[in-house]
């Protein structure tokens, strides 16, 4: 168990910078979920975390222990520091058995054969795979090479622990059993563990803490439900939350934010909003409503129902307004009946959004 | 400045760093300074002017242009007969609904792993005329007057050296062929275009960039062959570039020979060249997603007719050959039964009335010195090659950023494919044949047969070895990284457990090539480093049919036995 601290983290390919000044402090024992689109930069932070990738500004620590910093001169290599990794293709060694693949760490690590002995057949059994000991990786099936990387990787009882995005290579429902091991796994070894995935539904199931990357940078952190709750930009409220919560383009003009003629918000202060926030359950689809729907799926989901649709574009703004976000919006609301995909409802929207978003996507 | 000093520093202490070095130095060694040797002894006051003889004296024409007009004439006929007889047997093969045709794929590939001159024996066996005196063949034993055209010359030469490389635009063929998926096919089907409008807009489309990489290869390879054309060709003075420039040298005439080298280097490299850039990024077969077989084309009337037409070829290419030849060793008079059958041309005492007092093969001391030879280098030279070819492939995967040294070994390992042998041997005794910096004359020492040995194989071995390092995911080894283990543990506990296998098949297909080789060691070959294969084109240059047919029937079984051992190697193959 230990803290883990980026400082400042940053890391260029050439001209392309795919991790830019990103902060964060884990503390002991939590397991941090970096979230993001796919070339956000979130596996890159976790390679740089492993020692497989070299930052080229900032700063690494694992405890008290500064394990990279390039303007220092310091790189610990990946060998000395001790953190273990469950990679996306699980890199199982195909030559050798289950047990060999779970058993090689340790002997690496100067444990003796009777240690390693006990402590394998341990892993093994908690994961449930005892029975696959002596099989080769490529006799057993995806869900179980997933439990042997698992249990590879937590033999030696590393301080932290990395996943790389573990589960995209499952089928939805191993995907589910697997995440409730994982978060059984995290809560009996107690380390800290670090783990990427675009999928948000994983993130807020298995995390104390979520990241949430972006073009390299960092938008938020957070818990799951400081995130959901106060969402610090616009890409935040879009992204996270099931469905996630609905932003409606608008521009201000003094002190009111519209969307074509319809008043949205008071922006007070004499800001500048461009975003309004709902969530997804205080919007009533009402024929009388004020915003027009182009409902293009209706899914039951727990009694209710999920239904998107298009909001379609307002009329574009006088030339030279500044508004940008001229196209249809895709957004989903909970209702609770069906409406038939390709009709058209409208929208009742409740009197204040629950947040309003600057142009650059700062909440307001 | 400084931190660029300060990176060197710290690159050098590296151990990886000094390993690179030191392969980049190997195949300067093995490449680079062949070549360099090759064209500085065709300059300055030692050479005597060999440029201006070669390319405009009065001897111009019989040195170079008879030579290059041959050299082409066997390339181009070669070239498109071999592409013609690949393609439609790769139809057959992978479309149609032959029968047999399973059998008539193995048989195919058959006539690549056997020694191009084995071939050009079997036809001598069968058509030798008495145009140039010695024993007649079978044809001519049984009264049937061959004529000249048919038993010596170009026609003659490119039929052979057809009947061994349409085996490659097969295999080049038949694997595009089989990555056309037949869900690429159905689709085209079911917008309703007709069975030839699917042919000639989808299928072949496909097909092209390797039908046209076959025909180059085809092309390059008759261009640049040398036993074929000395056996069958220079009796009747017909030359092509490799005879002539082989003549040149081994009659003291080195500059010229040398000049000869480069021209064949040139013509033989600028197509393969043109092959590659035409067929770079031009494969389809990545675009499919999941492969699906094409359904079998219905041949319906044509069935057997095509049935009979591809099992004709391969029976005439891989099963005839070997018949004959085998048969011929047994005939006490060569192309006729009225002698009766014997075995002393393979264990006979000498008896100085058959054959001039020489031995059966297996009696024979020289030629078990040749057989022990020719092992001998072949395994060492399967070793040396695939152990640089995994140090280099080891090392790039090490520095995967290292540009300039991607760039040179990318280089140095990929020129000996576009060398054909004989000048490869030429290169290699031009620079090694004298002293080089601390290492002495190499000629006539078993190590020059190793360093040329080495060349040739490079660019198969680095090919192979890249490739097997290239199945090895790079998480497998971050995995082992994570654990602890030190680079030289990881490499012997990970890495080399999982290339072993594909580095072994390629070492086996390394010692095939030099077993059944002939062209890259013709020239460096002395008395005291006998090989099999240049006692076989000598015995046949002299009229010992049996014998050399006895000899290369050894040498094909030994590359025999060692491809199939190689295809039980194959990486992928489970072990049962």
């Amino acid at each position: 168990m230990t803290t883990l601290a980026l400082d400042g983290l940053g890391k260029r390919f050439g001209a392309a910078t795919a991790v830019a000044d990103l902060t964060l402090d884990v503390p002991s024992g939590a397991f941090l979920v970096l979230l993001g689109p796919s070339g956000c930069g979130k596996t890159t932070t976790l390679r740089m975390l492993a020692g497989l990738e070299e930052p080229t500004s900032g700063r690494i620590r694992l405890g008290d222990r500064v394990v990279a910093d390039p303007a220092a001169g310091v790189l610990v290599p990946a060998q000395r520091r001790g953190t273990g990794m469950v990679f996306q293709s699980y890199a199982l060694w195909p030559h050798m058995s289950v047990r060999q693949n779970v058993a090689w760490p340790l002997a690496v690590a100067r444990w003796s054969r009777a240690d390693r002995t006990a402590r394998v057949t341990e892993v093994l059994a908690a994961l449930d795979i005892a029975d696959l000991a002596d099989r080769s990786p490529a006799q057993i099936s995806g869900g179980q090479q997933q439990r042997v990387a698992i249990a590879r990787t937590i033999a030696p009882r590393p301080e932290v622990v990395l996943f790389d995005e573990p589960l995209s290579n499952l089928d939805a429902r191993l995907r589910v059993e697997t995440r409730d091991l994982l978060g059984r796994v995290h809560r009996s070894t107690g380390a800290t563990s670090v783990y990427v995935t675009h999928d948000q539904v994983e993130a807020l199931a298995l995390a104390t803490h979520v990241a949430v990357l972006r073009d390299g940078r960092l938008e938020q952190v957070g818990t799951p439900t400081e995130l959901l709750e106060r969402p610090a930009t616009a890409f935040v409220a879009g992204f996270l939350g099931n469905p996630p919560a609905v932003l409606l383009a608008g521009e201000t003009r003094d002190g009111v934010l519209r969307r074509g003629d319809l008043r949205l918000a008071d922006v007070p202060g004499g800001a500048t909003a461009r975003h309004a926030m709902y969530r997804p359950q205080d919007l009533r689809l009402d024929p009388e409503g004020e915003v027009d729907l182009d409902v293009v799926e209706s899914t039951p989901a727990a009694g209710d129902h999920l239904v998107t649709g298009l909001v379609p574009a307002v009329a574009a703004g006088r030339a030279g307004s500044g508004e940008t976000d001229a196209g249809p919006q895709r957004i989903t609301v909970v209702a609770d009946r069906r409406v038939e995909p390709g009709t058209r409802t409208r929208l009742r929207l409740p009197a204040v959004p629950a947040a309003l978003f600057g142009p650059d996507g700062a909440r307001l | 400045m400084r931190a660029a000093t300060a990176r060197g520093a710290a690159a050098a202490r590296r151990p990886v760093v000094w390993l690179a070095a030191g392969v980049v130095a190997v195949l300067v060694l093995l490449v680079a300074l062949p070549l360099g040797g090759l064209v500085r002894a065709t300059v300055g006051p030692g050479a005597d002017g060999a440029w201006g003889d070669v390319a405009s004296g009065p001897l111009a024409d019989a040195l170079l242009w008879q030579p290059l007009r041959g050299s082409l004439l066997v390339g181009l006929g070669t070239g498109v007969l071999a592409t013609v007889l690949g393609a439609f047997l790769a139809w057959v093969v992978v479309l149609s609904d032959v029968p047999g045709r399973k059998v008539i794929g193995v048989l195919a590939a058959v006539p690549f792993a056997l020694p191009s001159f084995a071939l050009a024996l079997a036809w001598e066996t069968v058509f030798r005329n008495d145009r140039v005196g010695g024993n007649p063949g079978l044809l001519a034993a049984l009264g049937v007057a061959v004529p000249d055209w048919l038993a010596w010359g170009p026609v003659p030469v490119v039929l052979t050296l057809v009947a061994h490389y349409f085996s490659l635009s097969y295999l080049v063929i038949a694997a595009a062929l089989a990555n056309v998926g037949g869900d690429v096919v159905a689709a085209a089907e079911l917008t309703g275009a007709s069975r030839l409008r699917v042919a000639t807009r989808i299928v072949l489309p496909s097909v092209a960039p390797a039908v046209l990489s076959g025909f180059l290869l085809a092309f390059a390879e008759g261009v640049s062959n040398f036993a074929v054309p000395a056996l069958l060709g220079l009796p009747v003075r017909f030359q092509t570039l490799s005879t002539r420039l082989y003549g040149a040298i081994s009659t003291g005439d080195a500059e010229r020979g040398y000049v000869l080298s480069i021209v064949l280097v040139v013509v033989a490299g600028l197509v393969l060249l043109v092959g590659n850039r035409l067929t770079a990024g031009r494969s389809y077969s990545t675009i499919t997603g999941k492969a699906t077989r094409a359904r079998l084309v219905r041949t319906g009337a044509a069935r057997l007719p095509l049935a009979a037409l591809a099992w004709a070829l391969v029976a005439a290419t891989a099963v005839v050959p070997g018949v004959v030849l085998a048969l011929s060793t047994v005939l006490r008079r060569s192309g006729s039964l009225d002698g009766g059958l014997t075995w002393h041309y393979w264990v006979g005492e000498s008896d100085p009335s058959v054959a001039q007092g020489l031995r059966g093969v297996l009696r024979d001391p020289t030629v078990l010195d040749a057989l022990g030879g020719t092992l001998r280098l072949g395994v060492v030279v399967a070793v040396c090659a695939v152990v640089l070819g995994a140090l280099a492939a080891a090392v790039l995967r090490a520095l995967p950023r290292a540009r300039a040294l991607h760039a040179t070994v990318g280089l140095l390992g990929y020129v000996p494919f576009l060398i054909p042998g004989v000048a490869l041997g030429a290169a290699v005794i031009a620079q090694f044949g004298a002293p080089t910096g601390p290492l002495p004359a190499l000629y006539g020492t078993f190590a020059i047969l190793v360093l040329a040995g080495v060349a040739a194989s490079l660019p198969f071995a680095l090919q192979t070895a890249r490739a097997a390092f290239g199945q090895v995911s790079r998480e497998l080894d971050e995995a082992a990284v994570l654990t602890g283990a030190v680079a030289p543990r990881r490499f012997a506990r990970i890495t080399l457990p999982l290339v072993s296998r594909g580095l072994a098949n390629g070492a086996v297909l390394v010692f095939v090539t030099m077993v059944r080789d002939l062209s890259v060691v013709v020239l460096l070959v002395t008395p005291a480093t006998p090989l099999l294969s240049m006692t076989t084109f000598r015995y046949a240059s002299e009229g010992f049919t049996q014998h050399a047919n006895a000899i290369t029937l050894v040498i094909a079984l030994i590359a025999v036995t060692a491809t199939l051992l190689a295809r039980r190697l194959e990486p992928g193959r489970k072990e049962s």
